[in-house]
């Protein structure tokens, strides 16, 4: 019997585990075959000549959690039962515990669109871990599908590998693609100050203050994109479809107005030998589905969340959640959630106040913001937890 | 030409522990430890599986594990998803193919 079971062994996992060990037994599960989680292919720089080295932070969480704590890698969690404590079935072996912390991160989103089945098509997610962690190039030359600040950041990390990104540009609208030159315009927005062009940068000061020059912004976006950091970005450009008989070989693009609408022959291809397709991420919530947890909706926080309090309870004793199976945000986030589950468990409140204003701190800071919206999300997703608990106690 | 990153300009250089192993039969080598879909898709070979209706070509997409479209044959075992197996040395891997429609009239997918 563990004090303490952790599914996921990425940022939040390993740092809840690190607080835990020194009073409890500890036992912190992955499917994947390092630990680390997303941390192991993210590198960006913070600020000038500063980076975020994830598989460095990666590395020190591993060795400060492995001494203490036992990390099970390559095991899969397919059930959880919950009775007087926590049973978890997984692929090697079954194991109990009196806590449990579900940080089992996000998945990335992707629409269909014709040619997507093709190999040398990926997430933008999957291309990173091959650059970076893997050490394998996805491919000579690529065009990525999807305009937000997660293809954003991968396209700078496939620079620095000296892999060639042609065009970072929209998929076509349809039905499941909804979104429009404008929601593009309006990430590129949101990235403030690591925003990728002195247009931009400029852009986001004018459209705080008027409206209409954020229209005029808009519409002067030339047709074929801008080179800003480097990347190719077009939000006026929409990929129709990816070909090739056995490989990625091109994409077919089509130029569109400010509004997303097609312009009459304007489509051209670019060869190519890979594609990422990138949609955003959302929760993964599987864990808290099996143990029949109440799911909240939340746009701004990437999808469905299991119901949970801001110090990272659930509705079921000694349950926890951390990191992005929370809502979407950056890996500093989720370690500081990781934490404040962890003194959560153990009762001490003064390391779970610090804590949690350490991570409103982060949330106004943070360089990257995944959704605008995020801090009334937040706000939302508190809200309906107290009235929740109003409801169970009354 | 797919190529491996063993110089970047920011991260450490990579350190390689090339082991062989074979794909369908045939000997290739990779870098011990890595994932499958590493190892294969360094010796340039992206193509994992076929669909098991219609024989397409189907590739590693997510490698995160969630996808489940870069199921291959390890040492005899099917269904491994080749981006959550590290490659070790002489580890048998094979392609698995468009599954053989038995019946003989009328069509299954209708």
């Amino acid at each position: 019997m563990f004090d303490t079971i952790i599914i996921g062994a990425g940022p939040a996992g390993l740092s809840a585990a690190q607080i835990l060990q020194d009073d409890q037994k500890v036992l912190v599960i992955d499917e994947y075959y390092h630990a680390g989680g997303r941390l192991l292919g993210q590198l960006y720089e913070e600020e000038k000549g500063k980076w975020w080295n994830g598989l460095r932070i990666a590395k020190e969480l591993i060795s400060a959690v492995e001494k203490k704590s036992e990390i099970l890698i390559n095991t899969s969690v397919y059930d959880v039962e919950h009775d007087k404590h926590y049973t978890v079935h997984t692929t090697a072996g079954v194991f109990d515990s009196v806590n449990l912390i579900t940080a089992t991160g996000a998945r990335e989103k992707s629409n269909p669109l014709p040619g997507w089945d093709l190999p040398g098509v990926m997430t933008v997610g999957a291309a990173q871990i091959l650059t970076n962690f893997n050490r394998v190039k996805p491919g000579n030359k690529g065009v990525i599908i999807g305009i937000n600040p997660l293809s954003m950041v991968i396209a700078m990390e496939l620079g620095y590998a000296d892999i060639e990104v042609a065009k970072i540009c929209m998929p076509q609208r349809n039905i499941i693609n909804t979104k429009s030159p404008k929601d593009a315009f309006e990430t590129l927005l949101s990235l403030g100050s690591s925003a990728p062009s002195k247009l931009i940068s400029a852009g986001t000061v004018l459209a705080g203050k008027a409206k209409p020059l954020h229209q005029t912004a808009l519409k002067m976006f030339p047709a074929s994109g801008v080179k800003a950091l480097g990347l190719p970005i077009s939000i006026k450009e929409q990929v129709l479809s990816i070909n090739g008989s056995e490989n990625v070989e091109s994409v077919t693009i089509q130029k569109t107005d400010a509004e997303g609408r097609p312009i009459p022959n304007s489509t051209y291809k670019i060869d190519c030998d890979f594609v990422c397709i990138s949609d955003g991420l959302a929760p993964l919530s599987e864990i808290g589905s099996l143990l029949n947890l109440k799911h909240v909706y939340s746009e701004a926080l990437g999808g469905y969340v299991p119901l949970h309090s801001r110090t990272m309870r659930t509705e079921l004793p000694n349950l926890y959640v951390a990191g992005n199976v929370t809502g979407i945000e950056n890996a500093k986030v989720a370690m500081l959630q990781g934490r404040a589950a962890a003194f959560n468990i153990l009762g001490y409140r003064g390391g779970l106040s610090d804590t949690l204003r350490h991570i409103d701190d982060e949330r106004k800071n943070a360089k990257v913001k995944f959704h605008k919206d995020l801090l009334s999300g937040r706000e939302n997703l508190e809200n309906i937890w107290q009235e929740h608990k109003n409801t169970v106690h009354s | 030409m797919t190529e491996r990153i063993i110089k970047h300009k920011i991260l450490e250089d990579l350190e390689l522990n090339t082991v062989p192993f074979t794909w369908n039969n045939t000997v290739m080598y990779g870098n011990e430890g890595e994932s499958i879909t590493a190892a294969l898709l360094a010796n340039d070979i992206r193509t994992l599986r076929e669909h098991e209706k219609d024989s397409q070509p189907r590739g590693m997409y997510c490698n995160i594990g969630h996808c489940s479209e870069c199921r291959v044959i390890v040492n005899g075992k099917k269904n491994q998803r080749a981006c959550l197996t590290p490659l070790l040395k002489d580890m048998a891997i094979e392609q698995q193919m468009e599954v053989p429609y038995v019946v003989k009239e009328g069509s299954p997918y209708v």
